[in-house]
């Protein structure tokens, strides 16, 4: 008797935890629920700004089905996409999207779920990053205006994506690269121009090291020219102050020093120096030095011309 | 069935993880189910029925007891880990945050804890891959090329660490973090490398590349509310491609060469220049000797001169014969000489055969 009582309490708990379990739902905060009577939406939970918030709910069993929809920002990743610039400039772009579900049902209706929104979206946004892109330059898209390019494609992608029950939160380019055959045409553009530059500085080296010697070279020829110069002017001096001690020392008798001086000449002019003989003079008796060679009455020669 | 149908959750683990399909840590706190509820009751029940037989009945009592309370323990209290911080919600509201240690909860469904490694700086590496362990890291050509504003290509490999800021909004906002933190990272280096040029990349422009990625980076993740801080972000790689990259070396050679042909020089110059002065003076030591040499011997000169001028004043012409004589003697005395008649010899000079004579003179000696 106890055991069949036991029994049915069980039983009893079993069962309205069944019930419990299948009419209580909870929404938690990430997280919006389409409530379906009978496949056909009948209320939404926690929708932005929606009035009901995450929490415990109920539904009726076996009628009403509950779809989740994440309240989350959500991905969407597009393959690259080979895209002609303005300039006819191309680029393979490579760019990701991040979306929130703001109508869970409409996107219910129209996407069902997130790989619906592949399916729908990238098409979309492929046309519209070609369009965006395709009338900026190449330069804009690499570097002056990327950041306004992808505001422009999000808001593109919006319009559309508002139909879907989404709001595009962002577009941004992952990667912009150039195709494999023009990356080759950089890579050689680089190494000339790495080949100029070597070659320019190289140049730049030899100038420097010309002008430094040149200069040098003309601080030397100054040095040497100013010392020369100096020199001379030394030189001048010095014969200056001979000239005048000259001067000074033989003005005195001018006569007597035109005798001496010729004495000392004559002497060093014609000194024999080491070798005798290494003069030769032809003489003429009567010459002043043999006045008395002849005559030691020191009388002059007939025909020679008496000597002061 | 509306408990397991989660759509975002039971992504990859780590501190991410979609929230509610399995907490980080496996997820003791869930553990209840029905089942053990129903035997829980059916303990009680038994509890309150006393057994039949003695001992073994005694047993079965404590270890359904024990069974009982460990049940308990997992659905009341639950631990967060040192490097982790305890967000319960309460019917999939969020109700309270909770730091590290011991905490009371409600079981499930009431109440669930997520985890997030609140603490932990997760590391995300973009353009190579270290391989750990095995040395040496390896390009991802891919991700590594990037076009710079002056339309050259660089190889450009980073690591970005960041962390949880705001555990909330890193649960509820944003599906995928991890994924989320490398898009962004990736988009923001190419926007900073696409505004600048080759040069600076190369060289150092790295910090304020760095930076900016950084700050781009932290604006994007704040305005999608990912609750995520990007703690740095480090070039670790930043160079020509390896197609290029003698080219960019022969540049740097360039420089040296350039060094070295205006070092050269500039030795040259010290030297040439050093040897110009030495003989700059060399130059005017020698006219100063010069100057000195010459006063000094016009001075001896003179003095002489005076001397000899003074004799000869007493009287000159004793004085000027002597002299005349002297000086012929000594003239004369180490000269060959040839004394020929004015009258006799006017004919023969003209024929002297002076060459012989000299001959003569040596075959002699």
């Amino acid at each position: 008797m106890f055991k069949a009582l036991t029994a049915a309490l069980v039983a009893l708990v079993g069962v309205a935890a069944a019930i419990a379990y299948l009419s209580m739902f909870i929404v938690h905060v990430n997280e919006q629920v389409v409530v379906l009577n009978f496949g056909s939406p009948k209320r939404v939970i926690n929708q932005p700004n929606g009035k009901d918030g995450p929490g415990l709910y109920f539904r009726i069993p076996l009628v009403e089905t509950v779809d989740y929809f994440d309240k989350r920002i959500l991905d969407l990743d597009s393959p690259p996409y080979e895209v002609n610039a303005l300039d006819q400039k191309r680029l393979m772009v490579d760019s990701f999207a991040r979306y929130r579900i703001t109508d869970p049902l409409l996107f219910y209706q129209a996407v069902r779920n997130e790989s619906g929104v592949r399916e729908r979206l990238k098409p979309i946004i492929e046309s519209s990053l070609r369009r965006v892109l395709g009338s900026a330059t190449f330069q804009d898209i690499v570097r002056d205006k990327r950041e306004a390019l992808t505001k422009r494609i999000a808001q593109q992608v919006n319009v559309d994506g508002k139909e879907f029950g989404l709001e595009v939160v962002d577009v941004r380019i992952k990667r912009a690269d150039l195709p494999d055959q023009n990356q080759k045409n950089v890579f050689e553009r680089m190494r000339a121009e790495r080949q100029r530059e070597a070659a320019e500085i190289r140049a730049d080296g030899t100038g420097a090291s010309n002008r430094i010697k040149a200069d040098a070279d003309r601080q030397v020829t100054i040095i040497k020219a100013e010392a020369t110069r100096e020199a001379e002017r030394t030189r001048g001096d010095g014969d200056a102050e001979r000239n005048r001690i000259f001067a000074e020392a033989f003005g005195r008798d001018p006569d007597f020093f035109a005798f001496y001086r010729s004495m000392q000449a004559y002497e060093v002019g014609m000194k024999a120096g080491d070798r005798v003989g290494e003069t030769r003079m032809l003489l003429s008796p009567d010459s002043e030095f043999f006045k008395y060679f002849n005559n030691p009455n020191g009388g002059v020669l007939p025909g020679g011309q008496p000597k002061r | 069935m509306p408990w397991n149908n989660q759509s975002g959750g039971g992504r990859r683990g780590g501190g991410g993880g979609g929230p509610w399909g399995q907490g980080p840590s496996g997820g003791p706190h869930q553990q209840p189910d029905l089942e053990e509820l129903l035997k829980r009751s059916q303990d009680r029940l038994k509890q309150v029925i006393p057994g039949g037989a003695g001992p073994p009945g005694f047993l079965i009592l404590l270890l359904m007891l024990g069974g009982g309370l460990l049940v308990a323990y997992f659905a009341f209290f639950f631990i967060v880990r040192v490097d982790e911080v305890g967000v319960v919600m309460r019917f999939g509201k969020f109700d309270r945050q909770v730091e590290p240690g011991l905490h009371l909860r409600l079981p499930y469904p009431i109440e669930e804890v997520q985890l997030p490694k609140f603490t932990r700086q997760n590391i995300i590496e973009i353009g190579f891959e270290s391989a750990r362990g095995r040395g040496g890291g390896r390009d991802v050509p891919a991700e590594s090329l990037m076009l710079t504003g002056d339309e050259n290509i660089v190889v450009v490999g980073f690591v970005v660490r960041w962390r949880i800021k705001d555990a909330q909004k890193y649960l509820f906002n944003i599906q995928k973090p991890d994924e989320t933190v490398r898009e962004v990272a990736e988009s923001a280096m190419r926007e900073a490398v696409g505004q600048s040029n080759i040069k600076s990349l190369i060289t150092e422009g790295r910090l304020k590349t760095e930076e900016a990625v950084q700050k781009l980076m932290q604006e994007v993740l704040d305005y999608y509310g990912a609750g995520i801080a990007i703690e740095q972000v480090t070039m670790q790689k930043s160079e020509p491609p390896p197609q290029v990259i003698d080219a960019f070396r022969d540049v740097q050679a360039a420089e040296a060469d350039k060094e070295k042909y205006q070092n050269e020089a500039s030795a040259y110059a010290g030297k040439i220049v050093r040897e110009a002065r030495g003989d700059a003076d060399r130059i005017l030591l020698a006219a100063k000797g010069y100057q000195q040499q010459t006063v000094a011997d016009a001075v001896g000169q003179s003095a002489r001169f005076l001397k000899v001028y003074d004799e000869y004043k007493k009287a000159p012409d004793v004085t000027r014969k002597r002299l005349y004589l002297e000086t012929m003697e000594r003239v004369l005395g180490g000269a060959e000489k040839i004394i020929l008649d004015g009258k006799a010899g006017q004919g023969v000079i003209p024929f002297l055969p002076l060459d012989q004579l000299q001959k003569r003179k040596e075959g002699g000696n």
